[in-house]
Order: C-alpha cells, then structure tokens, then sequence
C-alpha cells in the first residue's frame, strides 16, 4: 500500500476530489495548509506572499493504482493545458500496514 | 520507527488522548479538523431528511462529493509499540459503525530533537 500526499490549489480541490470519486477512489482526507515552493512565494508589486494557501489531499491505495490515481490528480489540479506554477506537487510514501476501527479488521 | 496515523471522530479525541497516556505513549502530534470521506460516503442530514421523505434530500442522495469533519492523529513510536497504539486507538475508537477512521503505519527515517540536536530511538522516551 502507498500513501499519496497530493499539494493542490484550493480552488481545484473539488475537482481533484470528483475526479478520484468518478475514478472509484472515494476515500480521501483533506487538510488545509499554507506552504511556498520553489519560486519562493509569489511577488504583486512590493508585496510578498511566502505562505500560499493550498489543500493537502491524502489517500492511501494499492500500489498497482499508483500511476492511475497520480494522473487523475495532475490531470483535474491542472491550471489550463500546460500547467501553471503553483498548481501542486504529488509525494508518494509507503503504508506498512493500515486498519479499519469501525471493524478492527487489517486491511491488504 | 514508525509513524502511525489515525483519522478519528471529532468526539473521541480526549478519550484518544488519555487512552495513549495510559498506554505510556506520551508524545503526539493532533491536526485541528481535518475534512475526509471513506468508503461509505454518508451525510446524516441527508440521510435523515431522506428517510422523512423529504424531496429535497432525496435529490441530494448520492451526489457530489460529502465531506465529513474529522481529527488526524500522528505519533511517533520505536517498532516495538506499533501494536500497543494501534490496539490501544482501535480499542477506544471503536463504535462498530462507518466513519470510525482508518490508522495508517508509515515508516520513518530519522528523528531529531530540535532542542539538543540528538537524534536516533532515544528522541521519543
């Protein structure tokens, strides 16, 4: 199992979100967080802005679906065709084990 | 070491809280409201006004994405209390319905002290 830790606009979240959902992967937590990347923030004038806001979506799957869901997310977390900065990053973290408390059951 | 992460009901943080302190498990990291869905998808209201036959959340039934609030735990431990928090969450948190949460083990790499600059096992006595 893999956890993956998708950073997206707020704006597109319900996107991501839909498109996960119509793709057979409702689970999903959902976390708002402030962070900056590599163009350090962004710069209006004399303003600058080092902590934007953005989602963070979690959610764990099997790893045979792991380049199924990451390209569902890139595909609905995209600004226009090309992508623009900010859109987001997608981390991928290993799961040992996983469990279900409503049932106490050990998930495979 | 291993960070274990749990999604629980907004309500049963403080048993959590206490719970893991009886265990000796001291140390944990609590987000605010985290917002999730699982498998079940359920929104009561919906369901509620559904079952009053109410038209409106009949024509909700099913549609779109439902958020539901939750409370995300993250602790720490050495390998050899994977089991005794996971046991512990699971034994407190469960109610037998959906929407209990999920605990997910991840493994972690390296810990610091931010205080001292040690780092290894010893961090998380």
């Amino acid at each position: 199992m893999i956890m993956i830790r998708a950073i997206v606009r707020p704006e597109k979240a319900d996107a991501v979100l839909a498109g996960l959902m119509d793709a057979g992967y409702p689970a999903v937590t959902k976390i708002s967080v402030y962070g900056r990347g590599k163009q350090r923030g962004l710069r209006v004038g004399d303003v600058h802005y080092d902590e934007l806001p953005k989602e963070l979506l979690l959610t764990v799957i099997q790893d045979t679906d792991k380049d199924f869901v990451i390209r569902t997310i890139i595909e609905n977390a995209r600004t226009g065709h090309v992508g623009a900065f900010g859109d987001g990053k997608i981390f991928v973290t290993p799961v040992l084990e996983a469990y279900t408390i409503s049932s106490g059951v050990r998930e495979e | 070491m291993k960070d274990v992460m749990a999604v629980i009901r907004l309500n049963k943080i403080n048993q959590t809280k206490a719970a893991l302190a009886d265990a000796g498990i001291s140390s944990f990291t609590a987000t605010g409201r985290v917002l999730g869905r699982g498998k079940g998808m359920v929104d009561f209201r919906i369901l509620k006004g559904a079952e009053a036959g109410s038209p409106e959340a009949i024509d909700q039934l099913g549609n779109g994405p439902r958020l539901v609030p939750k409370r995300l735990l993250t602790v720490v431990v050495p390998d050899d209390k994977v089991q005794l928090v996971v046991d512990t969450i699971i034994k407190v948190n469960q109610t037998g319905n959906a929407g209990d949460g999920k605990i997910f083990v991840l493994p972690v790499l390296e810990s610091h002290r931010v205080r001292s600059g040690e780092f290894g096992d010893e961090v998380l006595d």
